[in-house]
């Protein structure tokens, strides 16, 4: 056993094992690892569930494939078995549905004084949100 | 109102810039909104109305006449159109405009770029210079992937690599997604 740790909406550190380049976690490690748990009826998260059909896709022997769980629910993930990470992406809808249907995506985000704002904390004002840099 | 989010890693680099102004300045050094929003250079302005819709996607607007001679463009007109907006509920035309989601690709520079940007926190130069390198191959002419990673690798924004890249996103055609007024 080893650890993996997950750069998602929060960093997580889990202990499991890499086989064949795989990140394996514990069944009731998923839900730690990237907020979707494993249920009856599918990987499931707050009210969503997605079907998994007998979970042959994302099980190796008793374990769960993290990049194969992410892969169920659409959300992009890049694996470095060497340094022990996955990064695991937003989910693929909340961008189209930004670009197709203009949703705006909710995020959080601490200002410079560390304290954290969120899109929606401003709802019911016109907003222009401004990307910026100092490259 | 505005809502600034810099795209950046350095706090102190953004304190300068962010220097007397009053709206709230975000930090975002792990690159999300590149990541929702699909957004590929800076600055980037969306709009966003009342009831969380997006009125006028990503579009290439600046908040200053420093890089006109540059672009060709003045931040006057945007402005107008944002005044227009706030206080008539009037977009210009180009508001429609659909932007091309991020390929697959494009997507996974994001995540390199962010697995590279942690392991430079934690020290690891190493890992983070490949991860830097994946992302840079997954997506050549994406400035946020490029070119926000070169002060993380102790190379110059604004210097030869920079020139480099512009010179070749620029032979491509300036794929840039969102609106681009000054192209």
């Amino acid at each position: 056993m080893t650890t993996i740790t997950v750069l998602g909406d929060e960093v997580a550190t889990t202990a499991g094992e890499w086989a064949d380049g795989s990140p394996l976690v514990e069944p009731d490690a998923l839900s730690a690892a990237v907020g979707w748990t494993l249920k009856p009826e599918g990987l499931c998260r707050g009210d969503q569930c997605v079907l998994v059909g007998d979970g042959s896709a994302i099980r190796v022997g008793d374990k769960l494939d993290l990049a194969a769980v992410a892969n169920a629910v659409d959300q992009p993930t890049v694996v470095d078995p060497d340094a022990g990470f996955v990064v695991l992406g937003q989910p693929n809808a909340t961008r189209r549905a930004a670009l197709q249907d203009r949703q705006a995506p909710d995020f959080t985000l601490a200002d410079l004084d560390g304290t954290s704002h969120s899109l929606s904390d401003y709802a019911g004002k016109k907003r222009l949100l401004v990307a910026f840099s100092s490259w | 109102m505005v809502i600034a989010v810099a795209i950046d890693e350095s706090i102190d680099e953004v304190r300068v810039l962010a220097d007397g102004i009053t709206y709230p300045v975000l930090m975002d050094p792990d690159h999300l909104l590149t990541e929702m929003y699909a957004i590929s250079n800076v600055p980037a302005v969306i709009w966003i109305d009342e009831q969380g819709r997006i009125a006028r996607p990503n579009a290439n607007e600046f908040g200053s006449d420093m890089f006109s001679e540059f672009t060709g463009r003045t931040c006057e007109g945007h402005f107008n159109q944002v005044r227009a907006w706030v206080h008539e509920g009037v977009v210009p035309d180009d508001a429609d405009s659909q932007i091309a989601d991020l390929d697959d690709d494009e997507v996974a520079a994001r995540l390199h770029f962010r697995l590279a940007a942690h392991l430079r926190r934690a020290g690891d130069e190493e890992g983070a210079a490949r991860h830097f390198d994946a992302a840079a191959e997954l997506a050549p002419l994406d400035f946020t992937v490029v070119r926000a990673a070169m002060p993380l690798r102790g190379e110059s924004p604004f210097g030869e690599e920079f020139f480099k890249l512009l010179e070749e996103y620029q032979a491509a055609g300036s794929p840039f997604h969102g609106i681009n007024p000054a192209s």
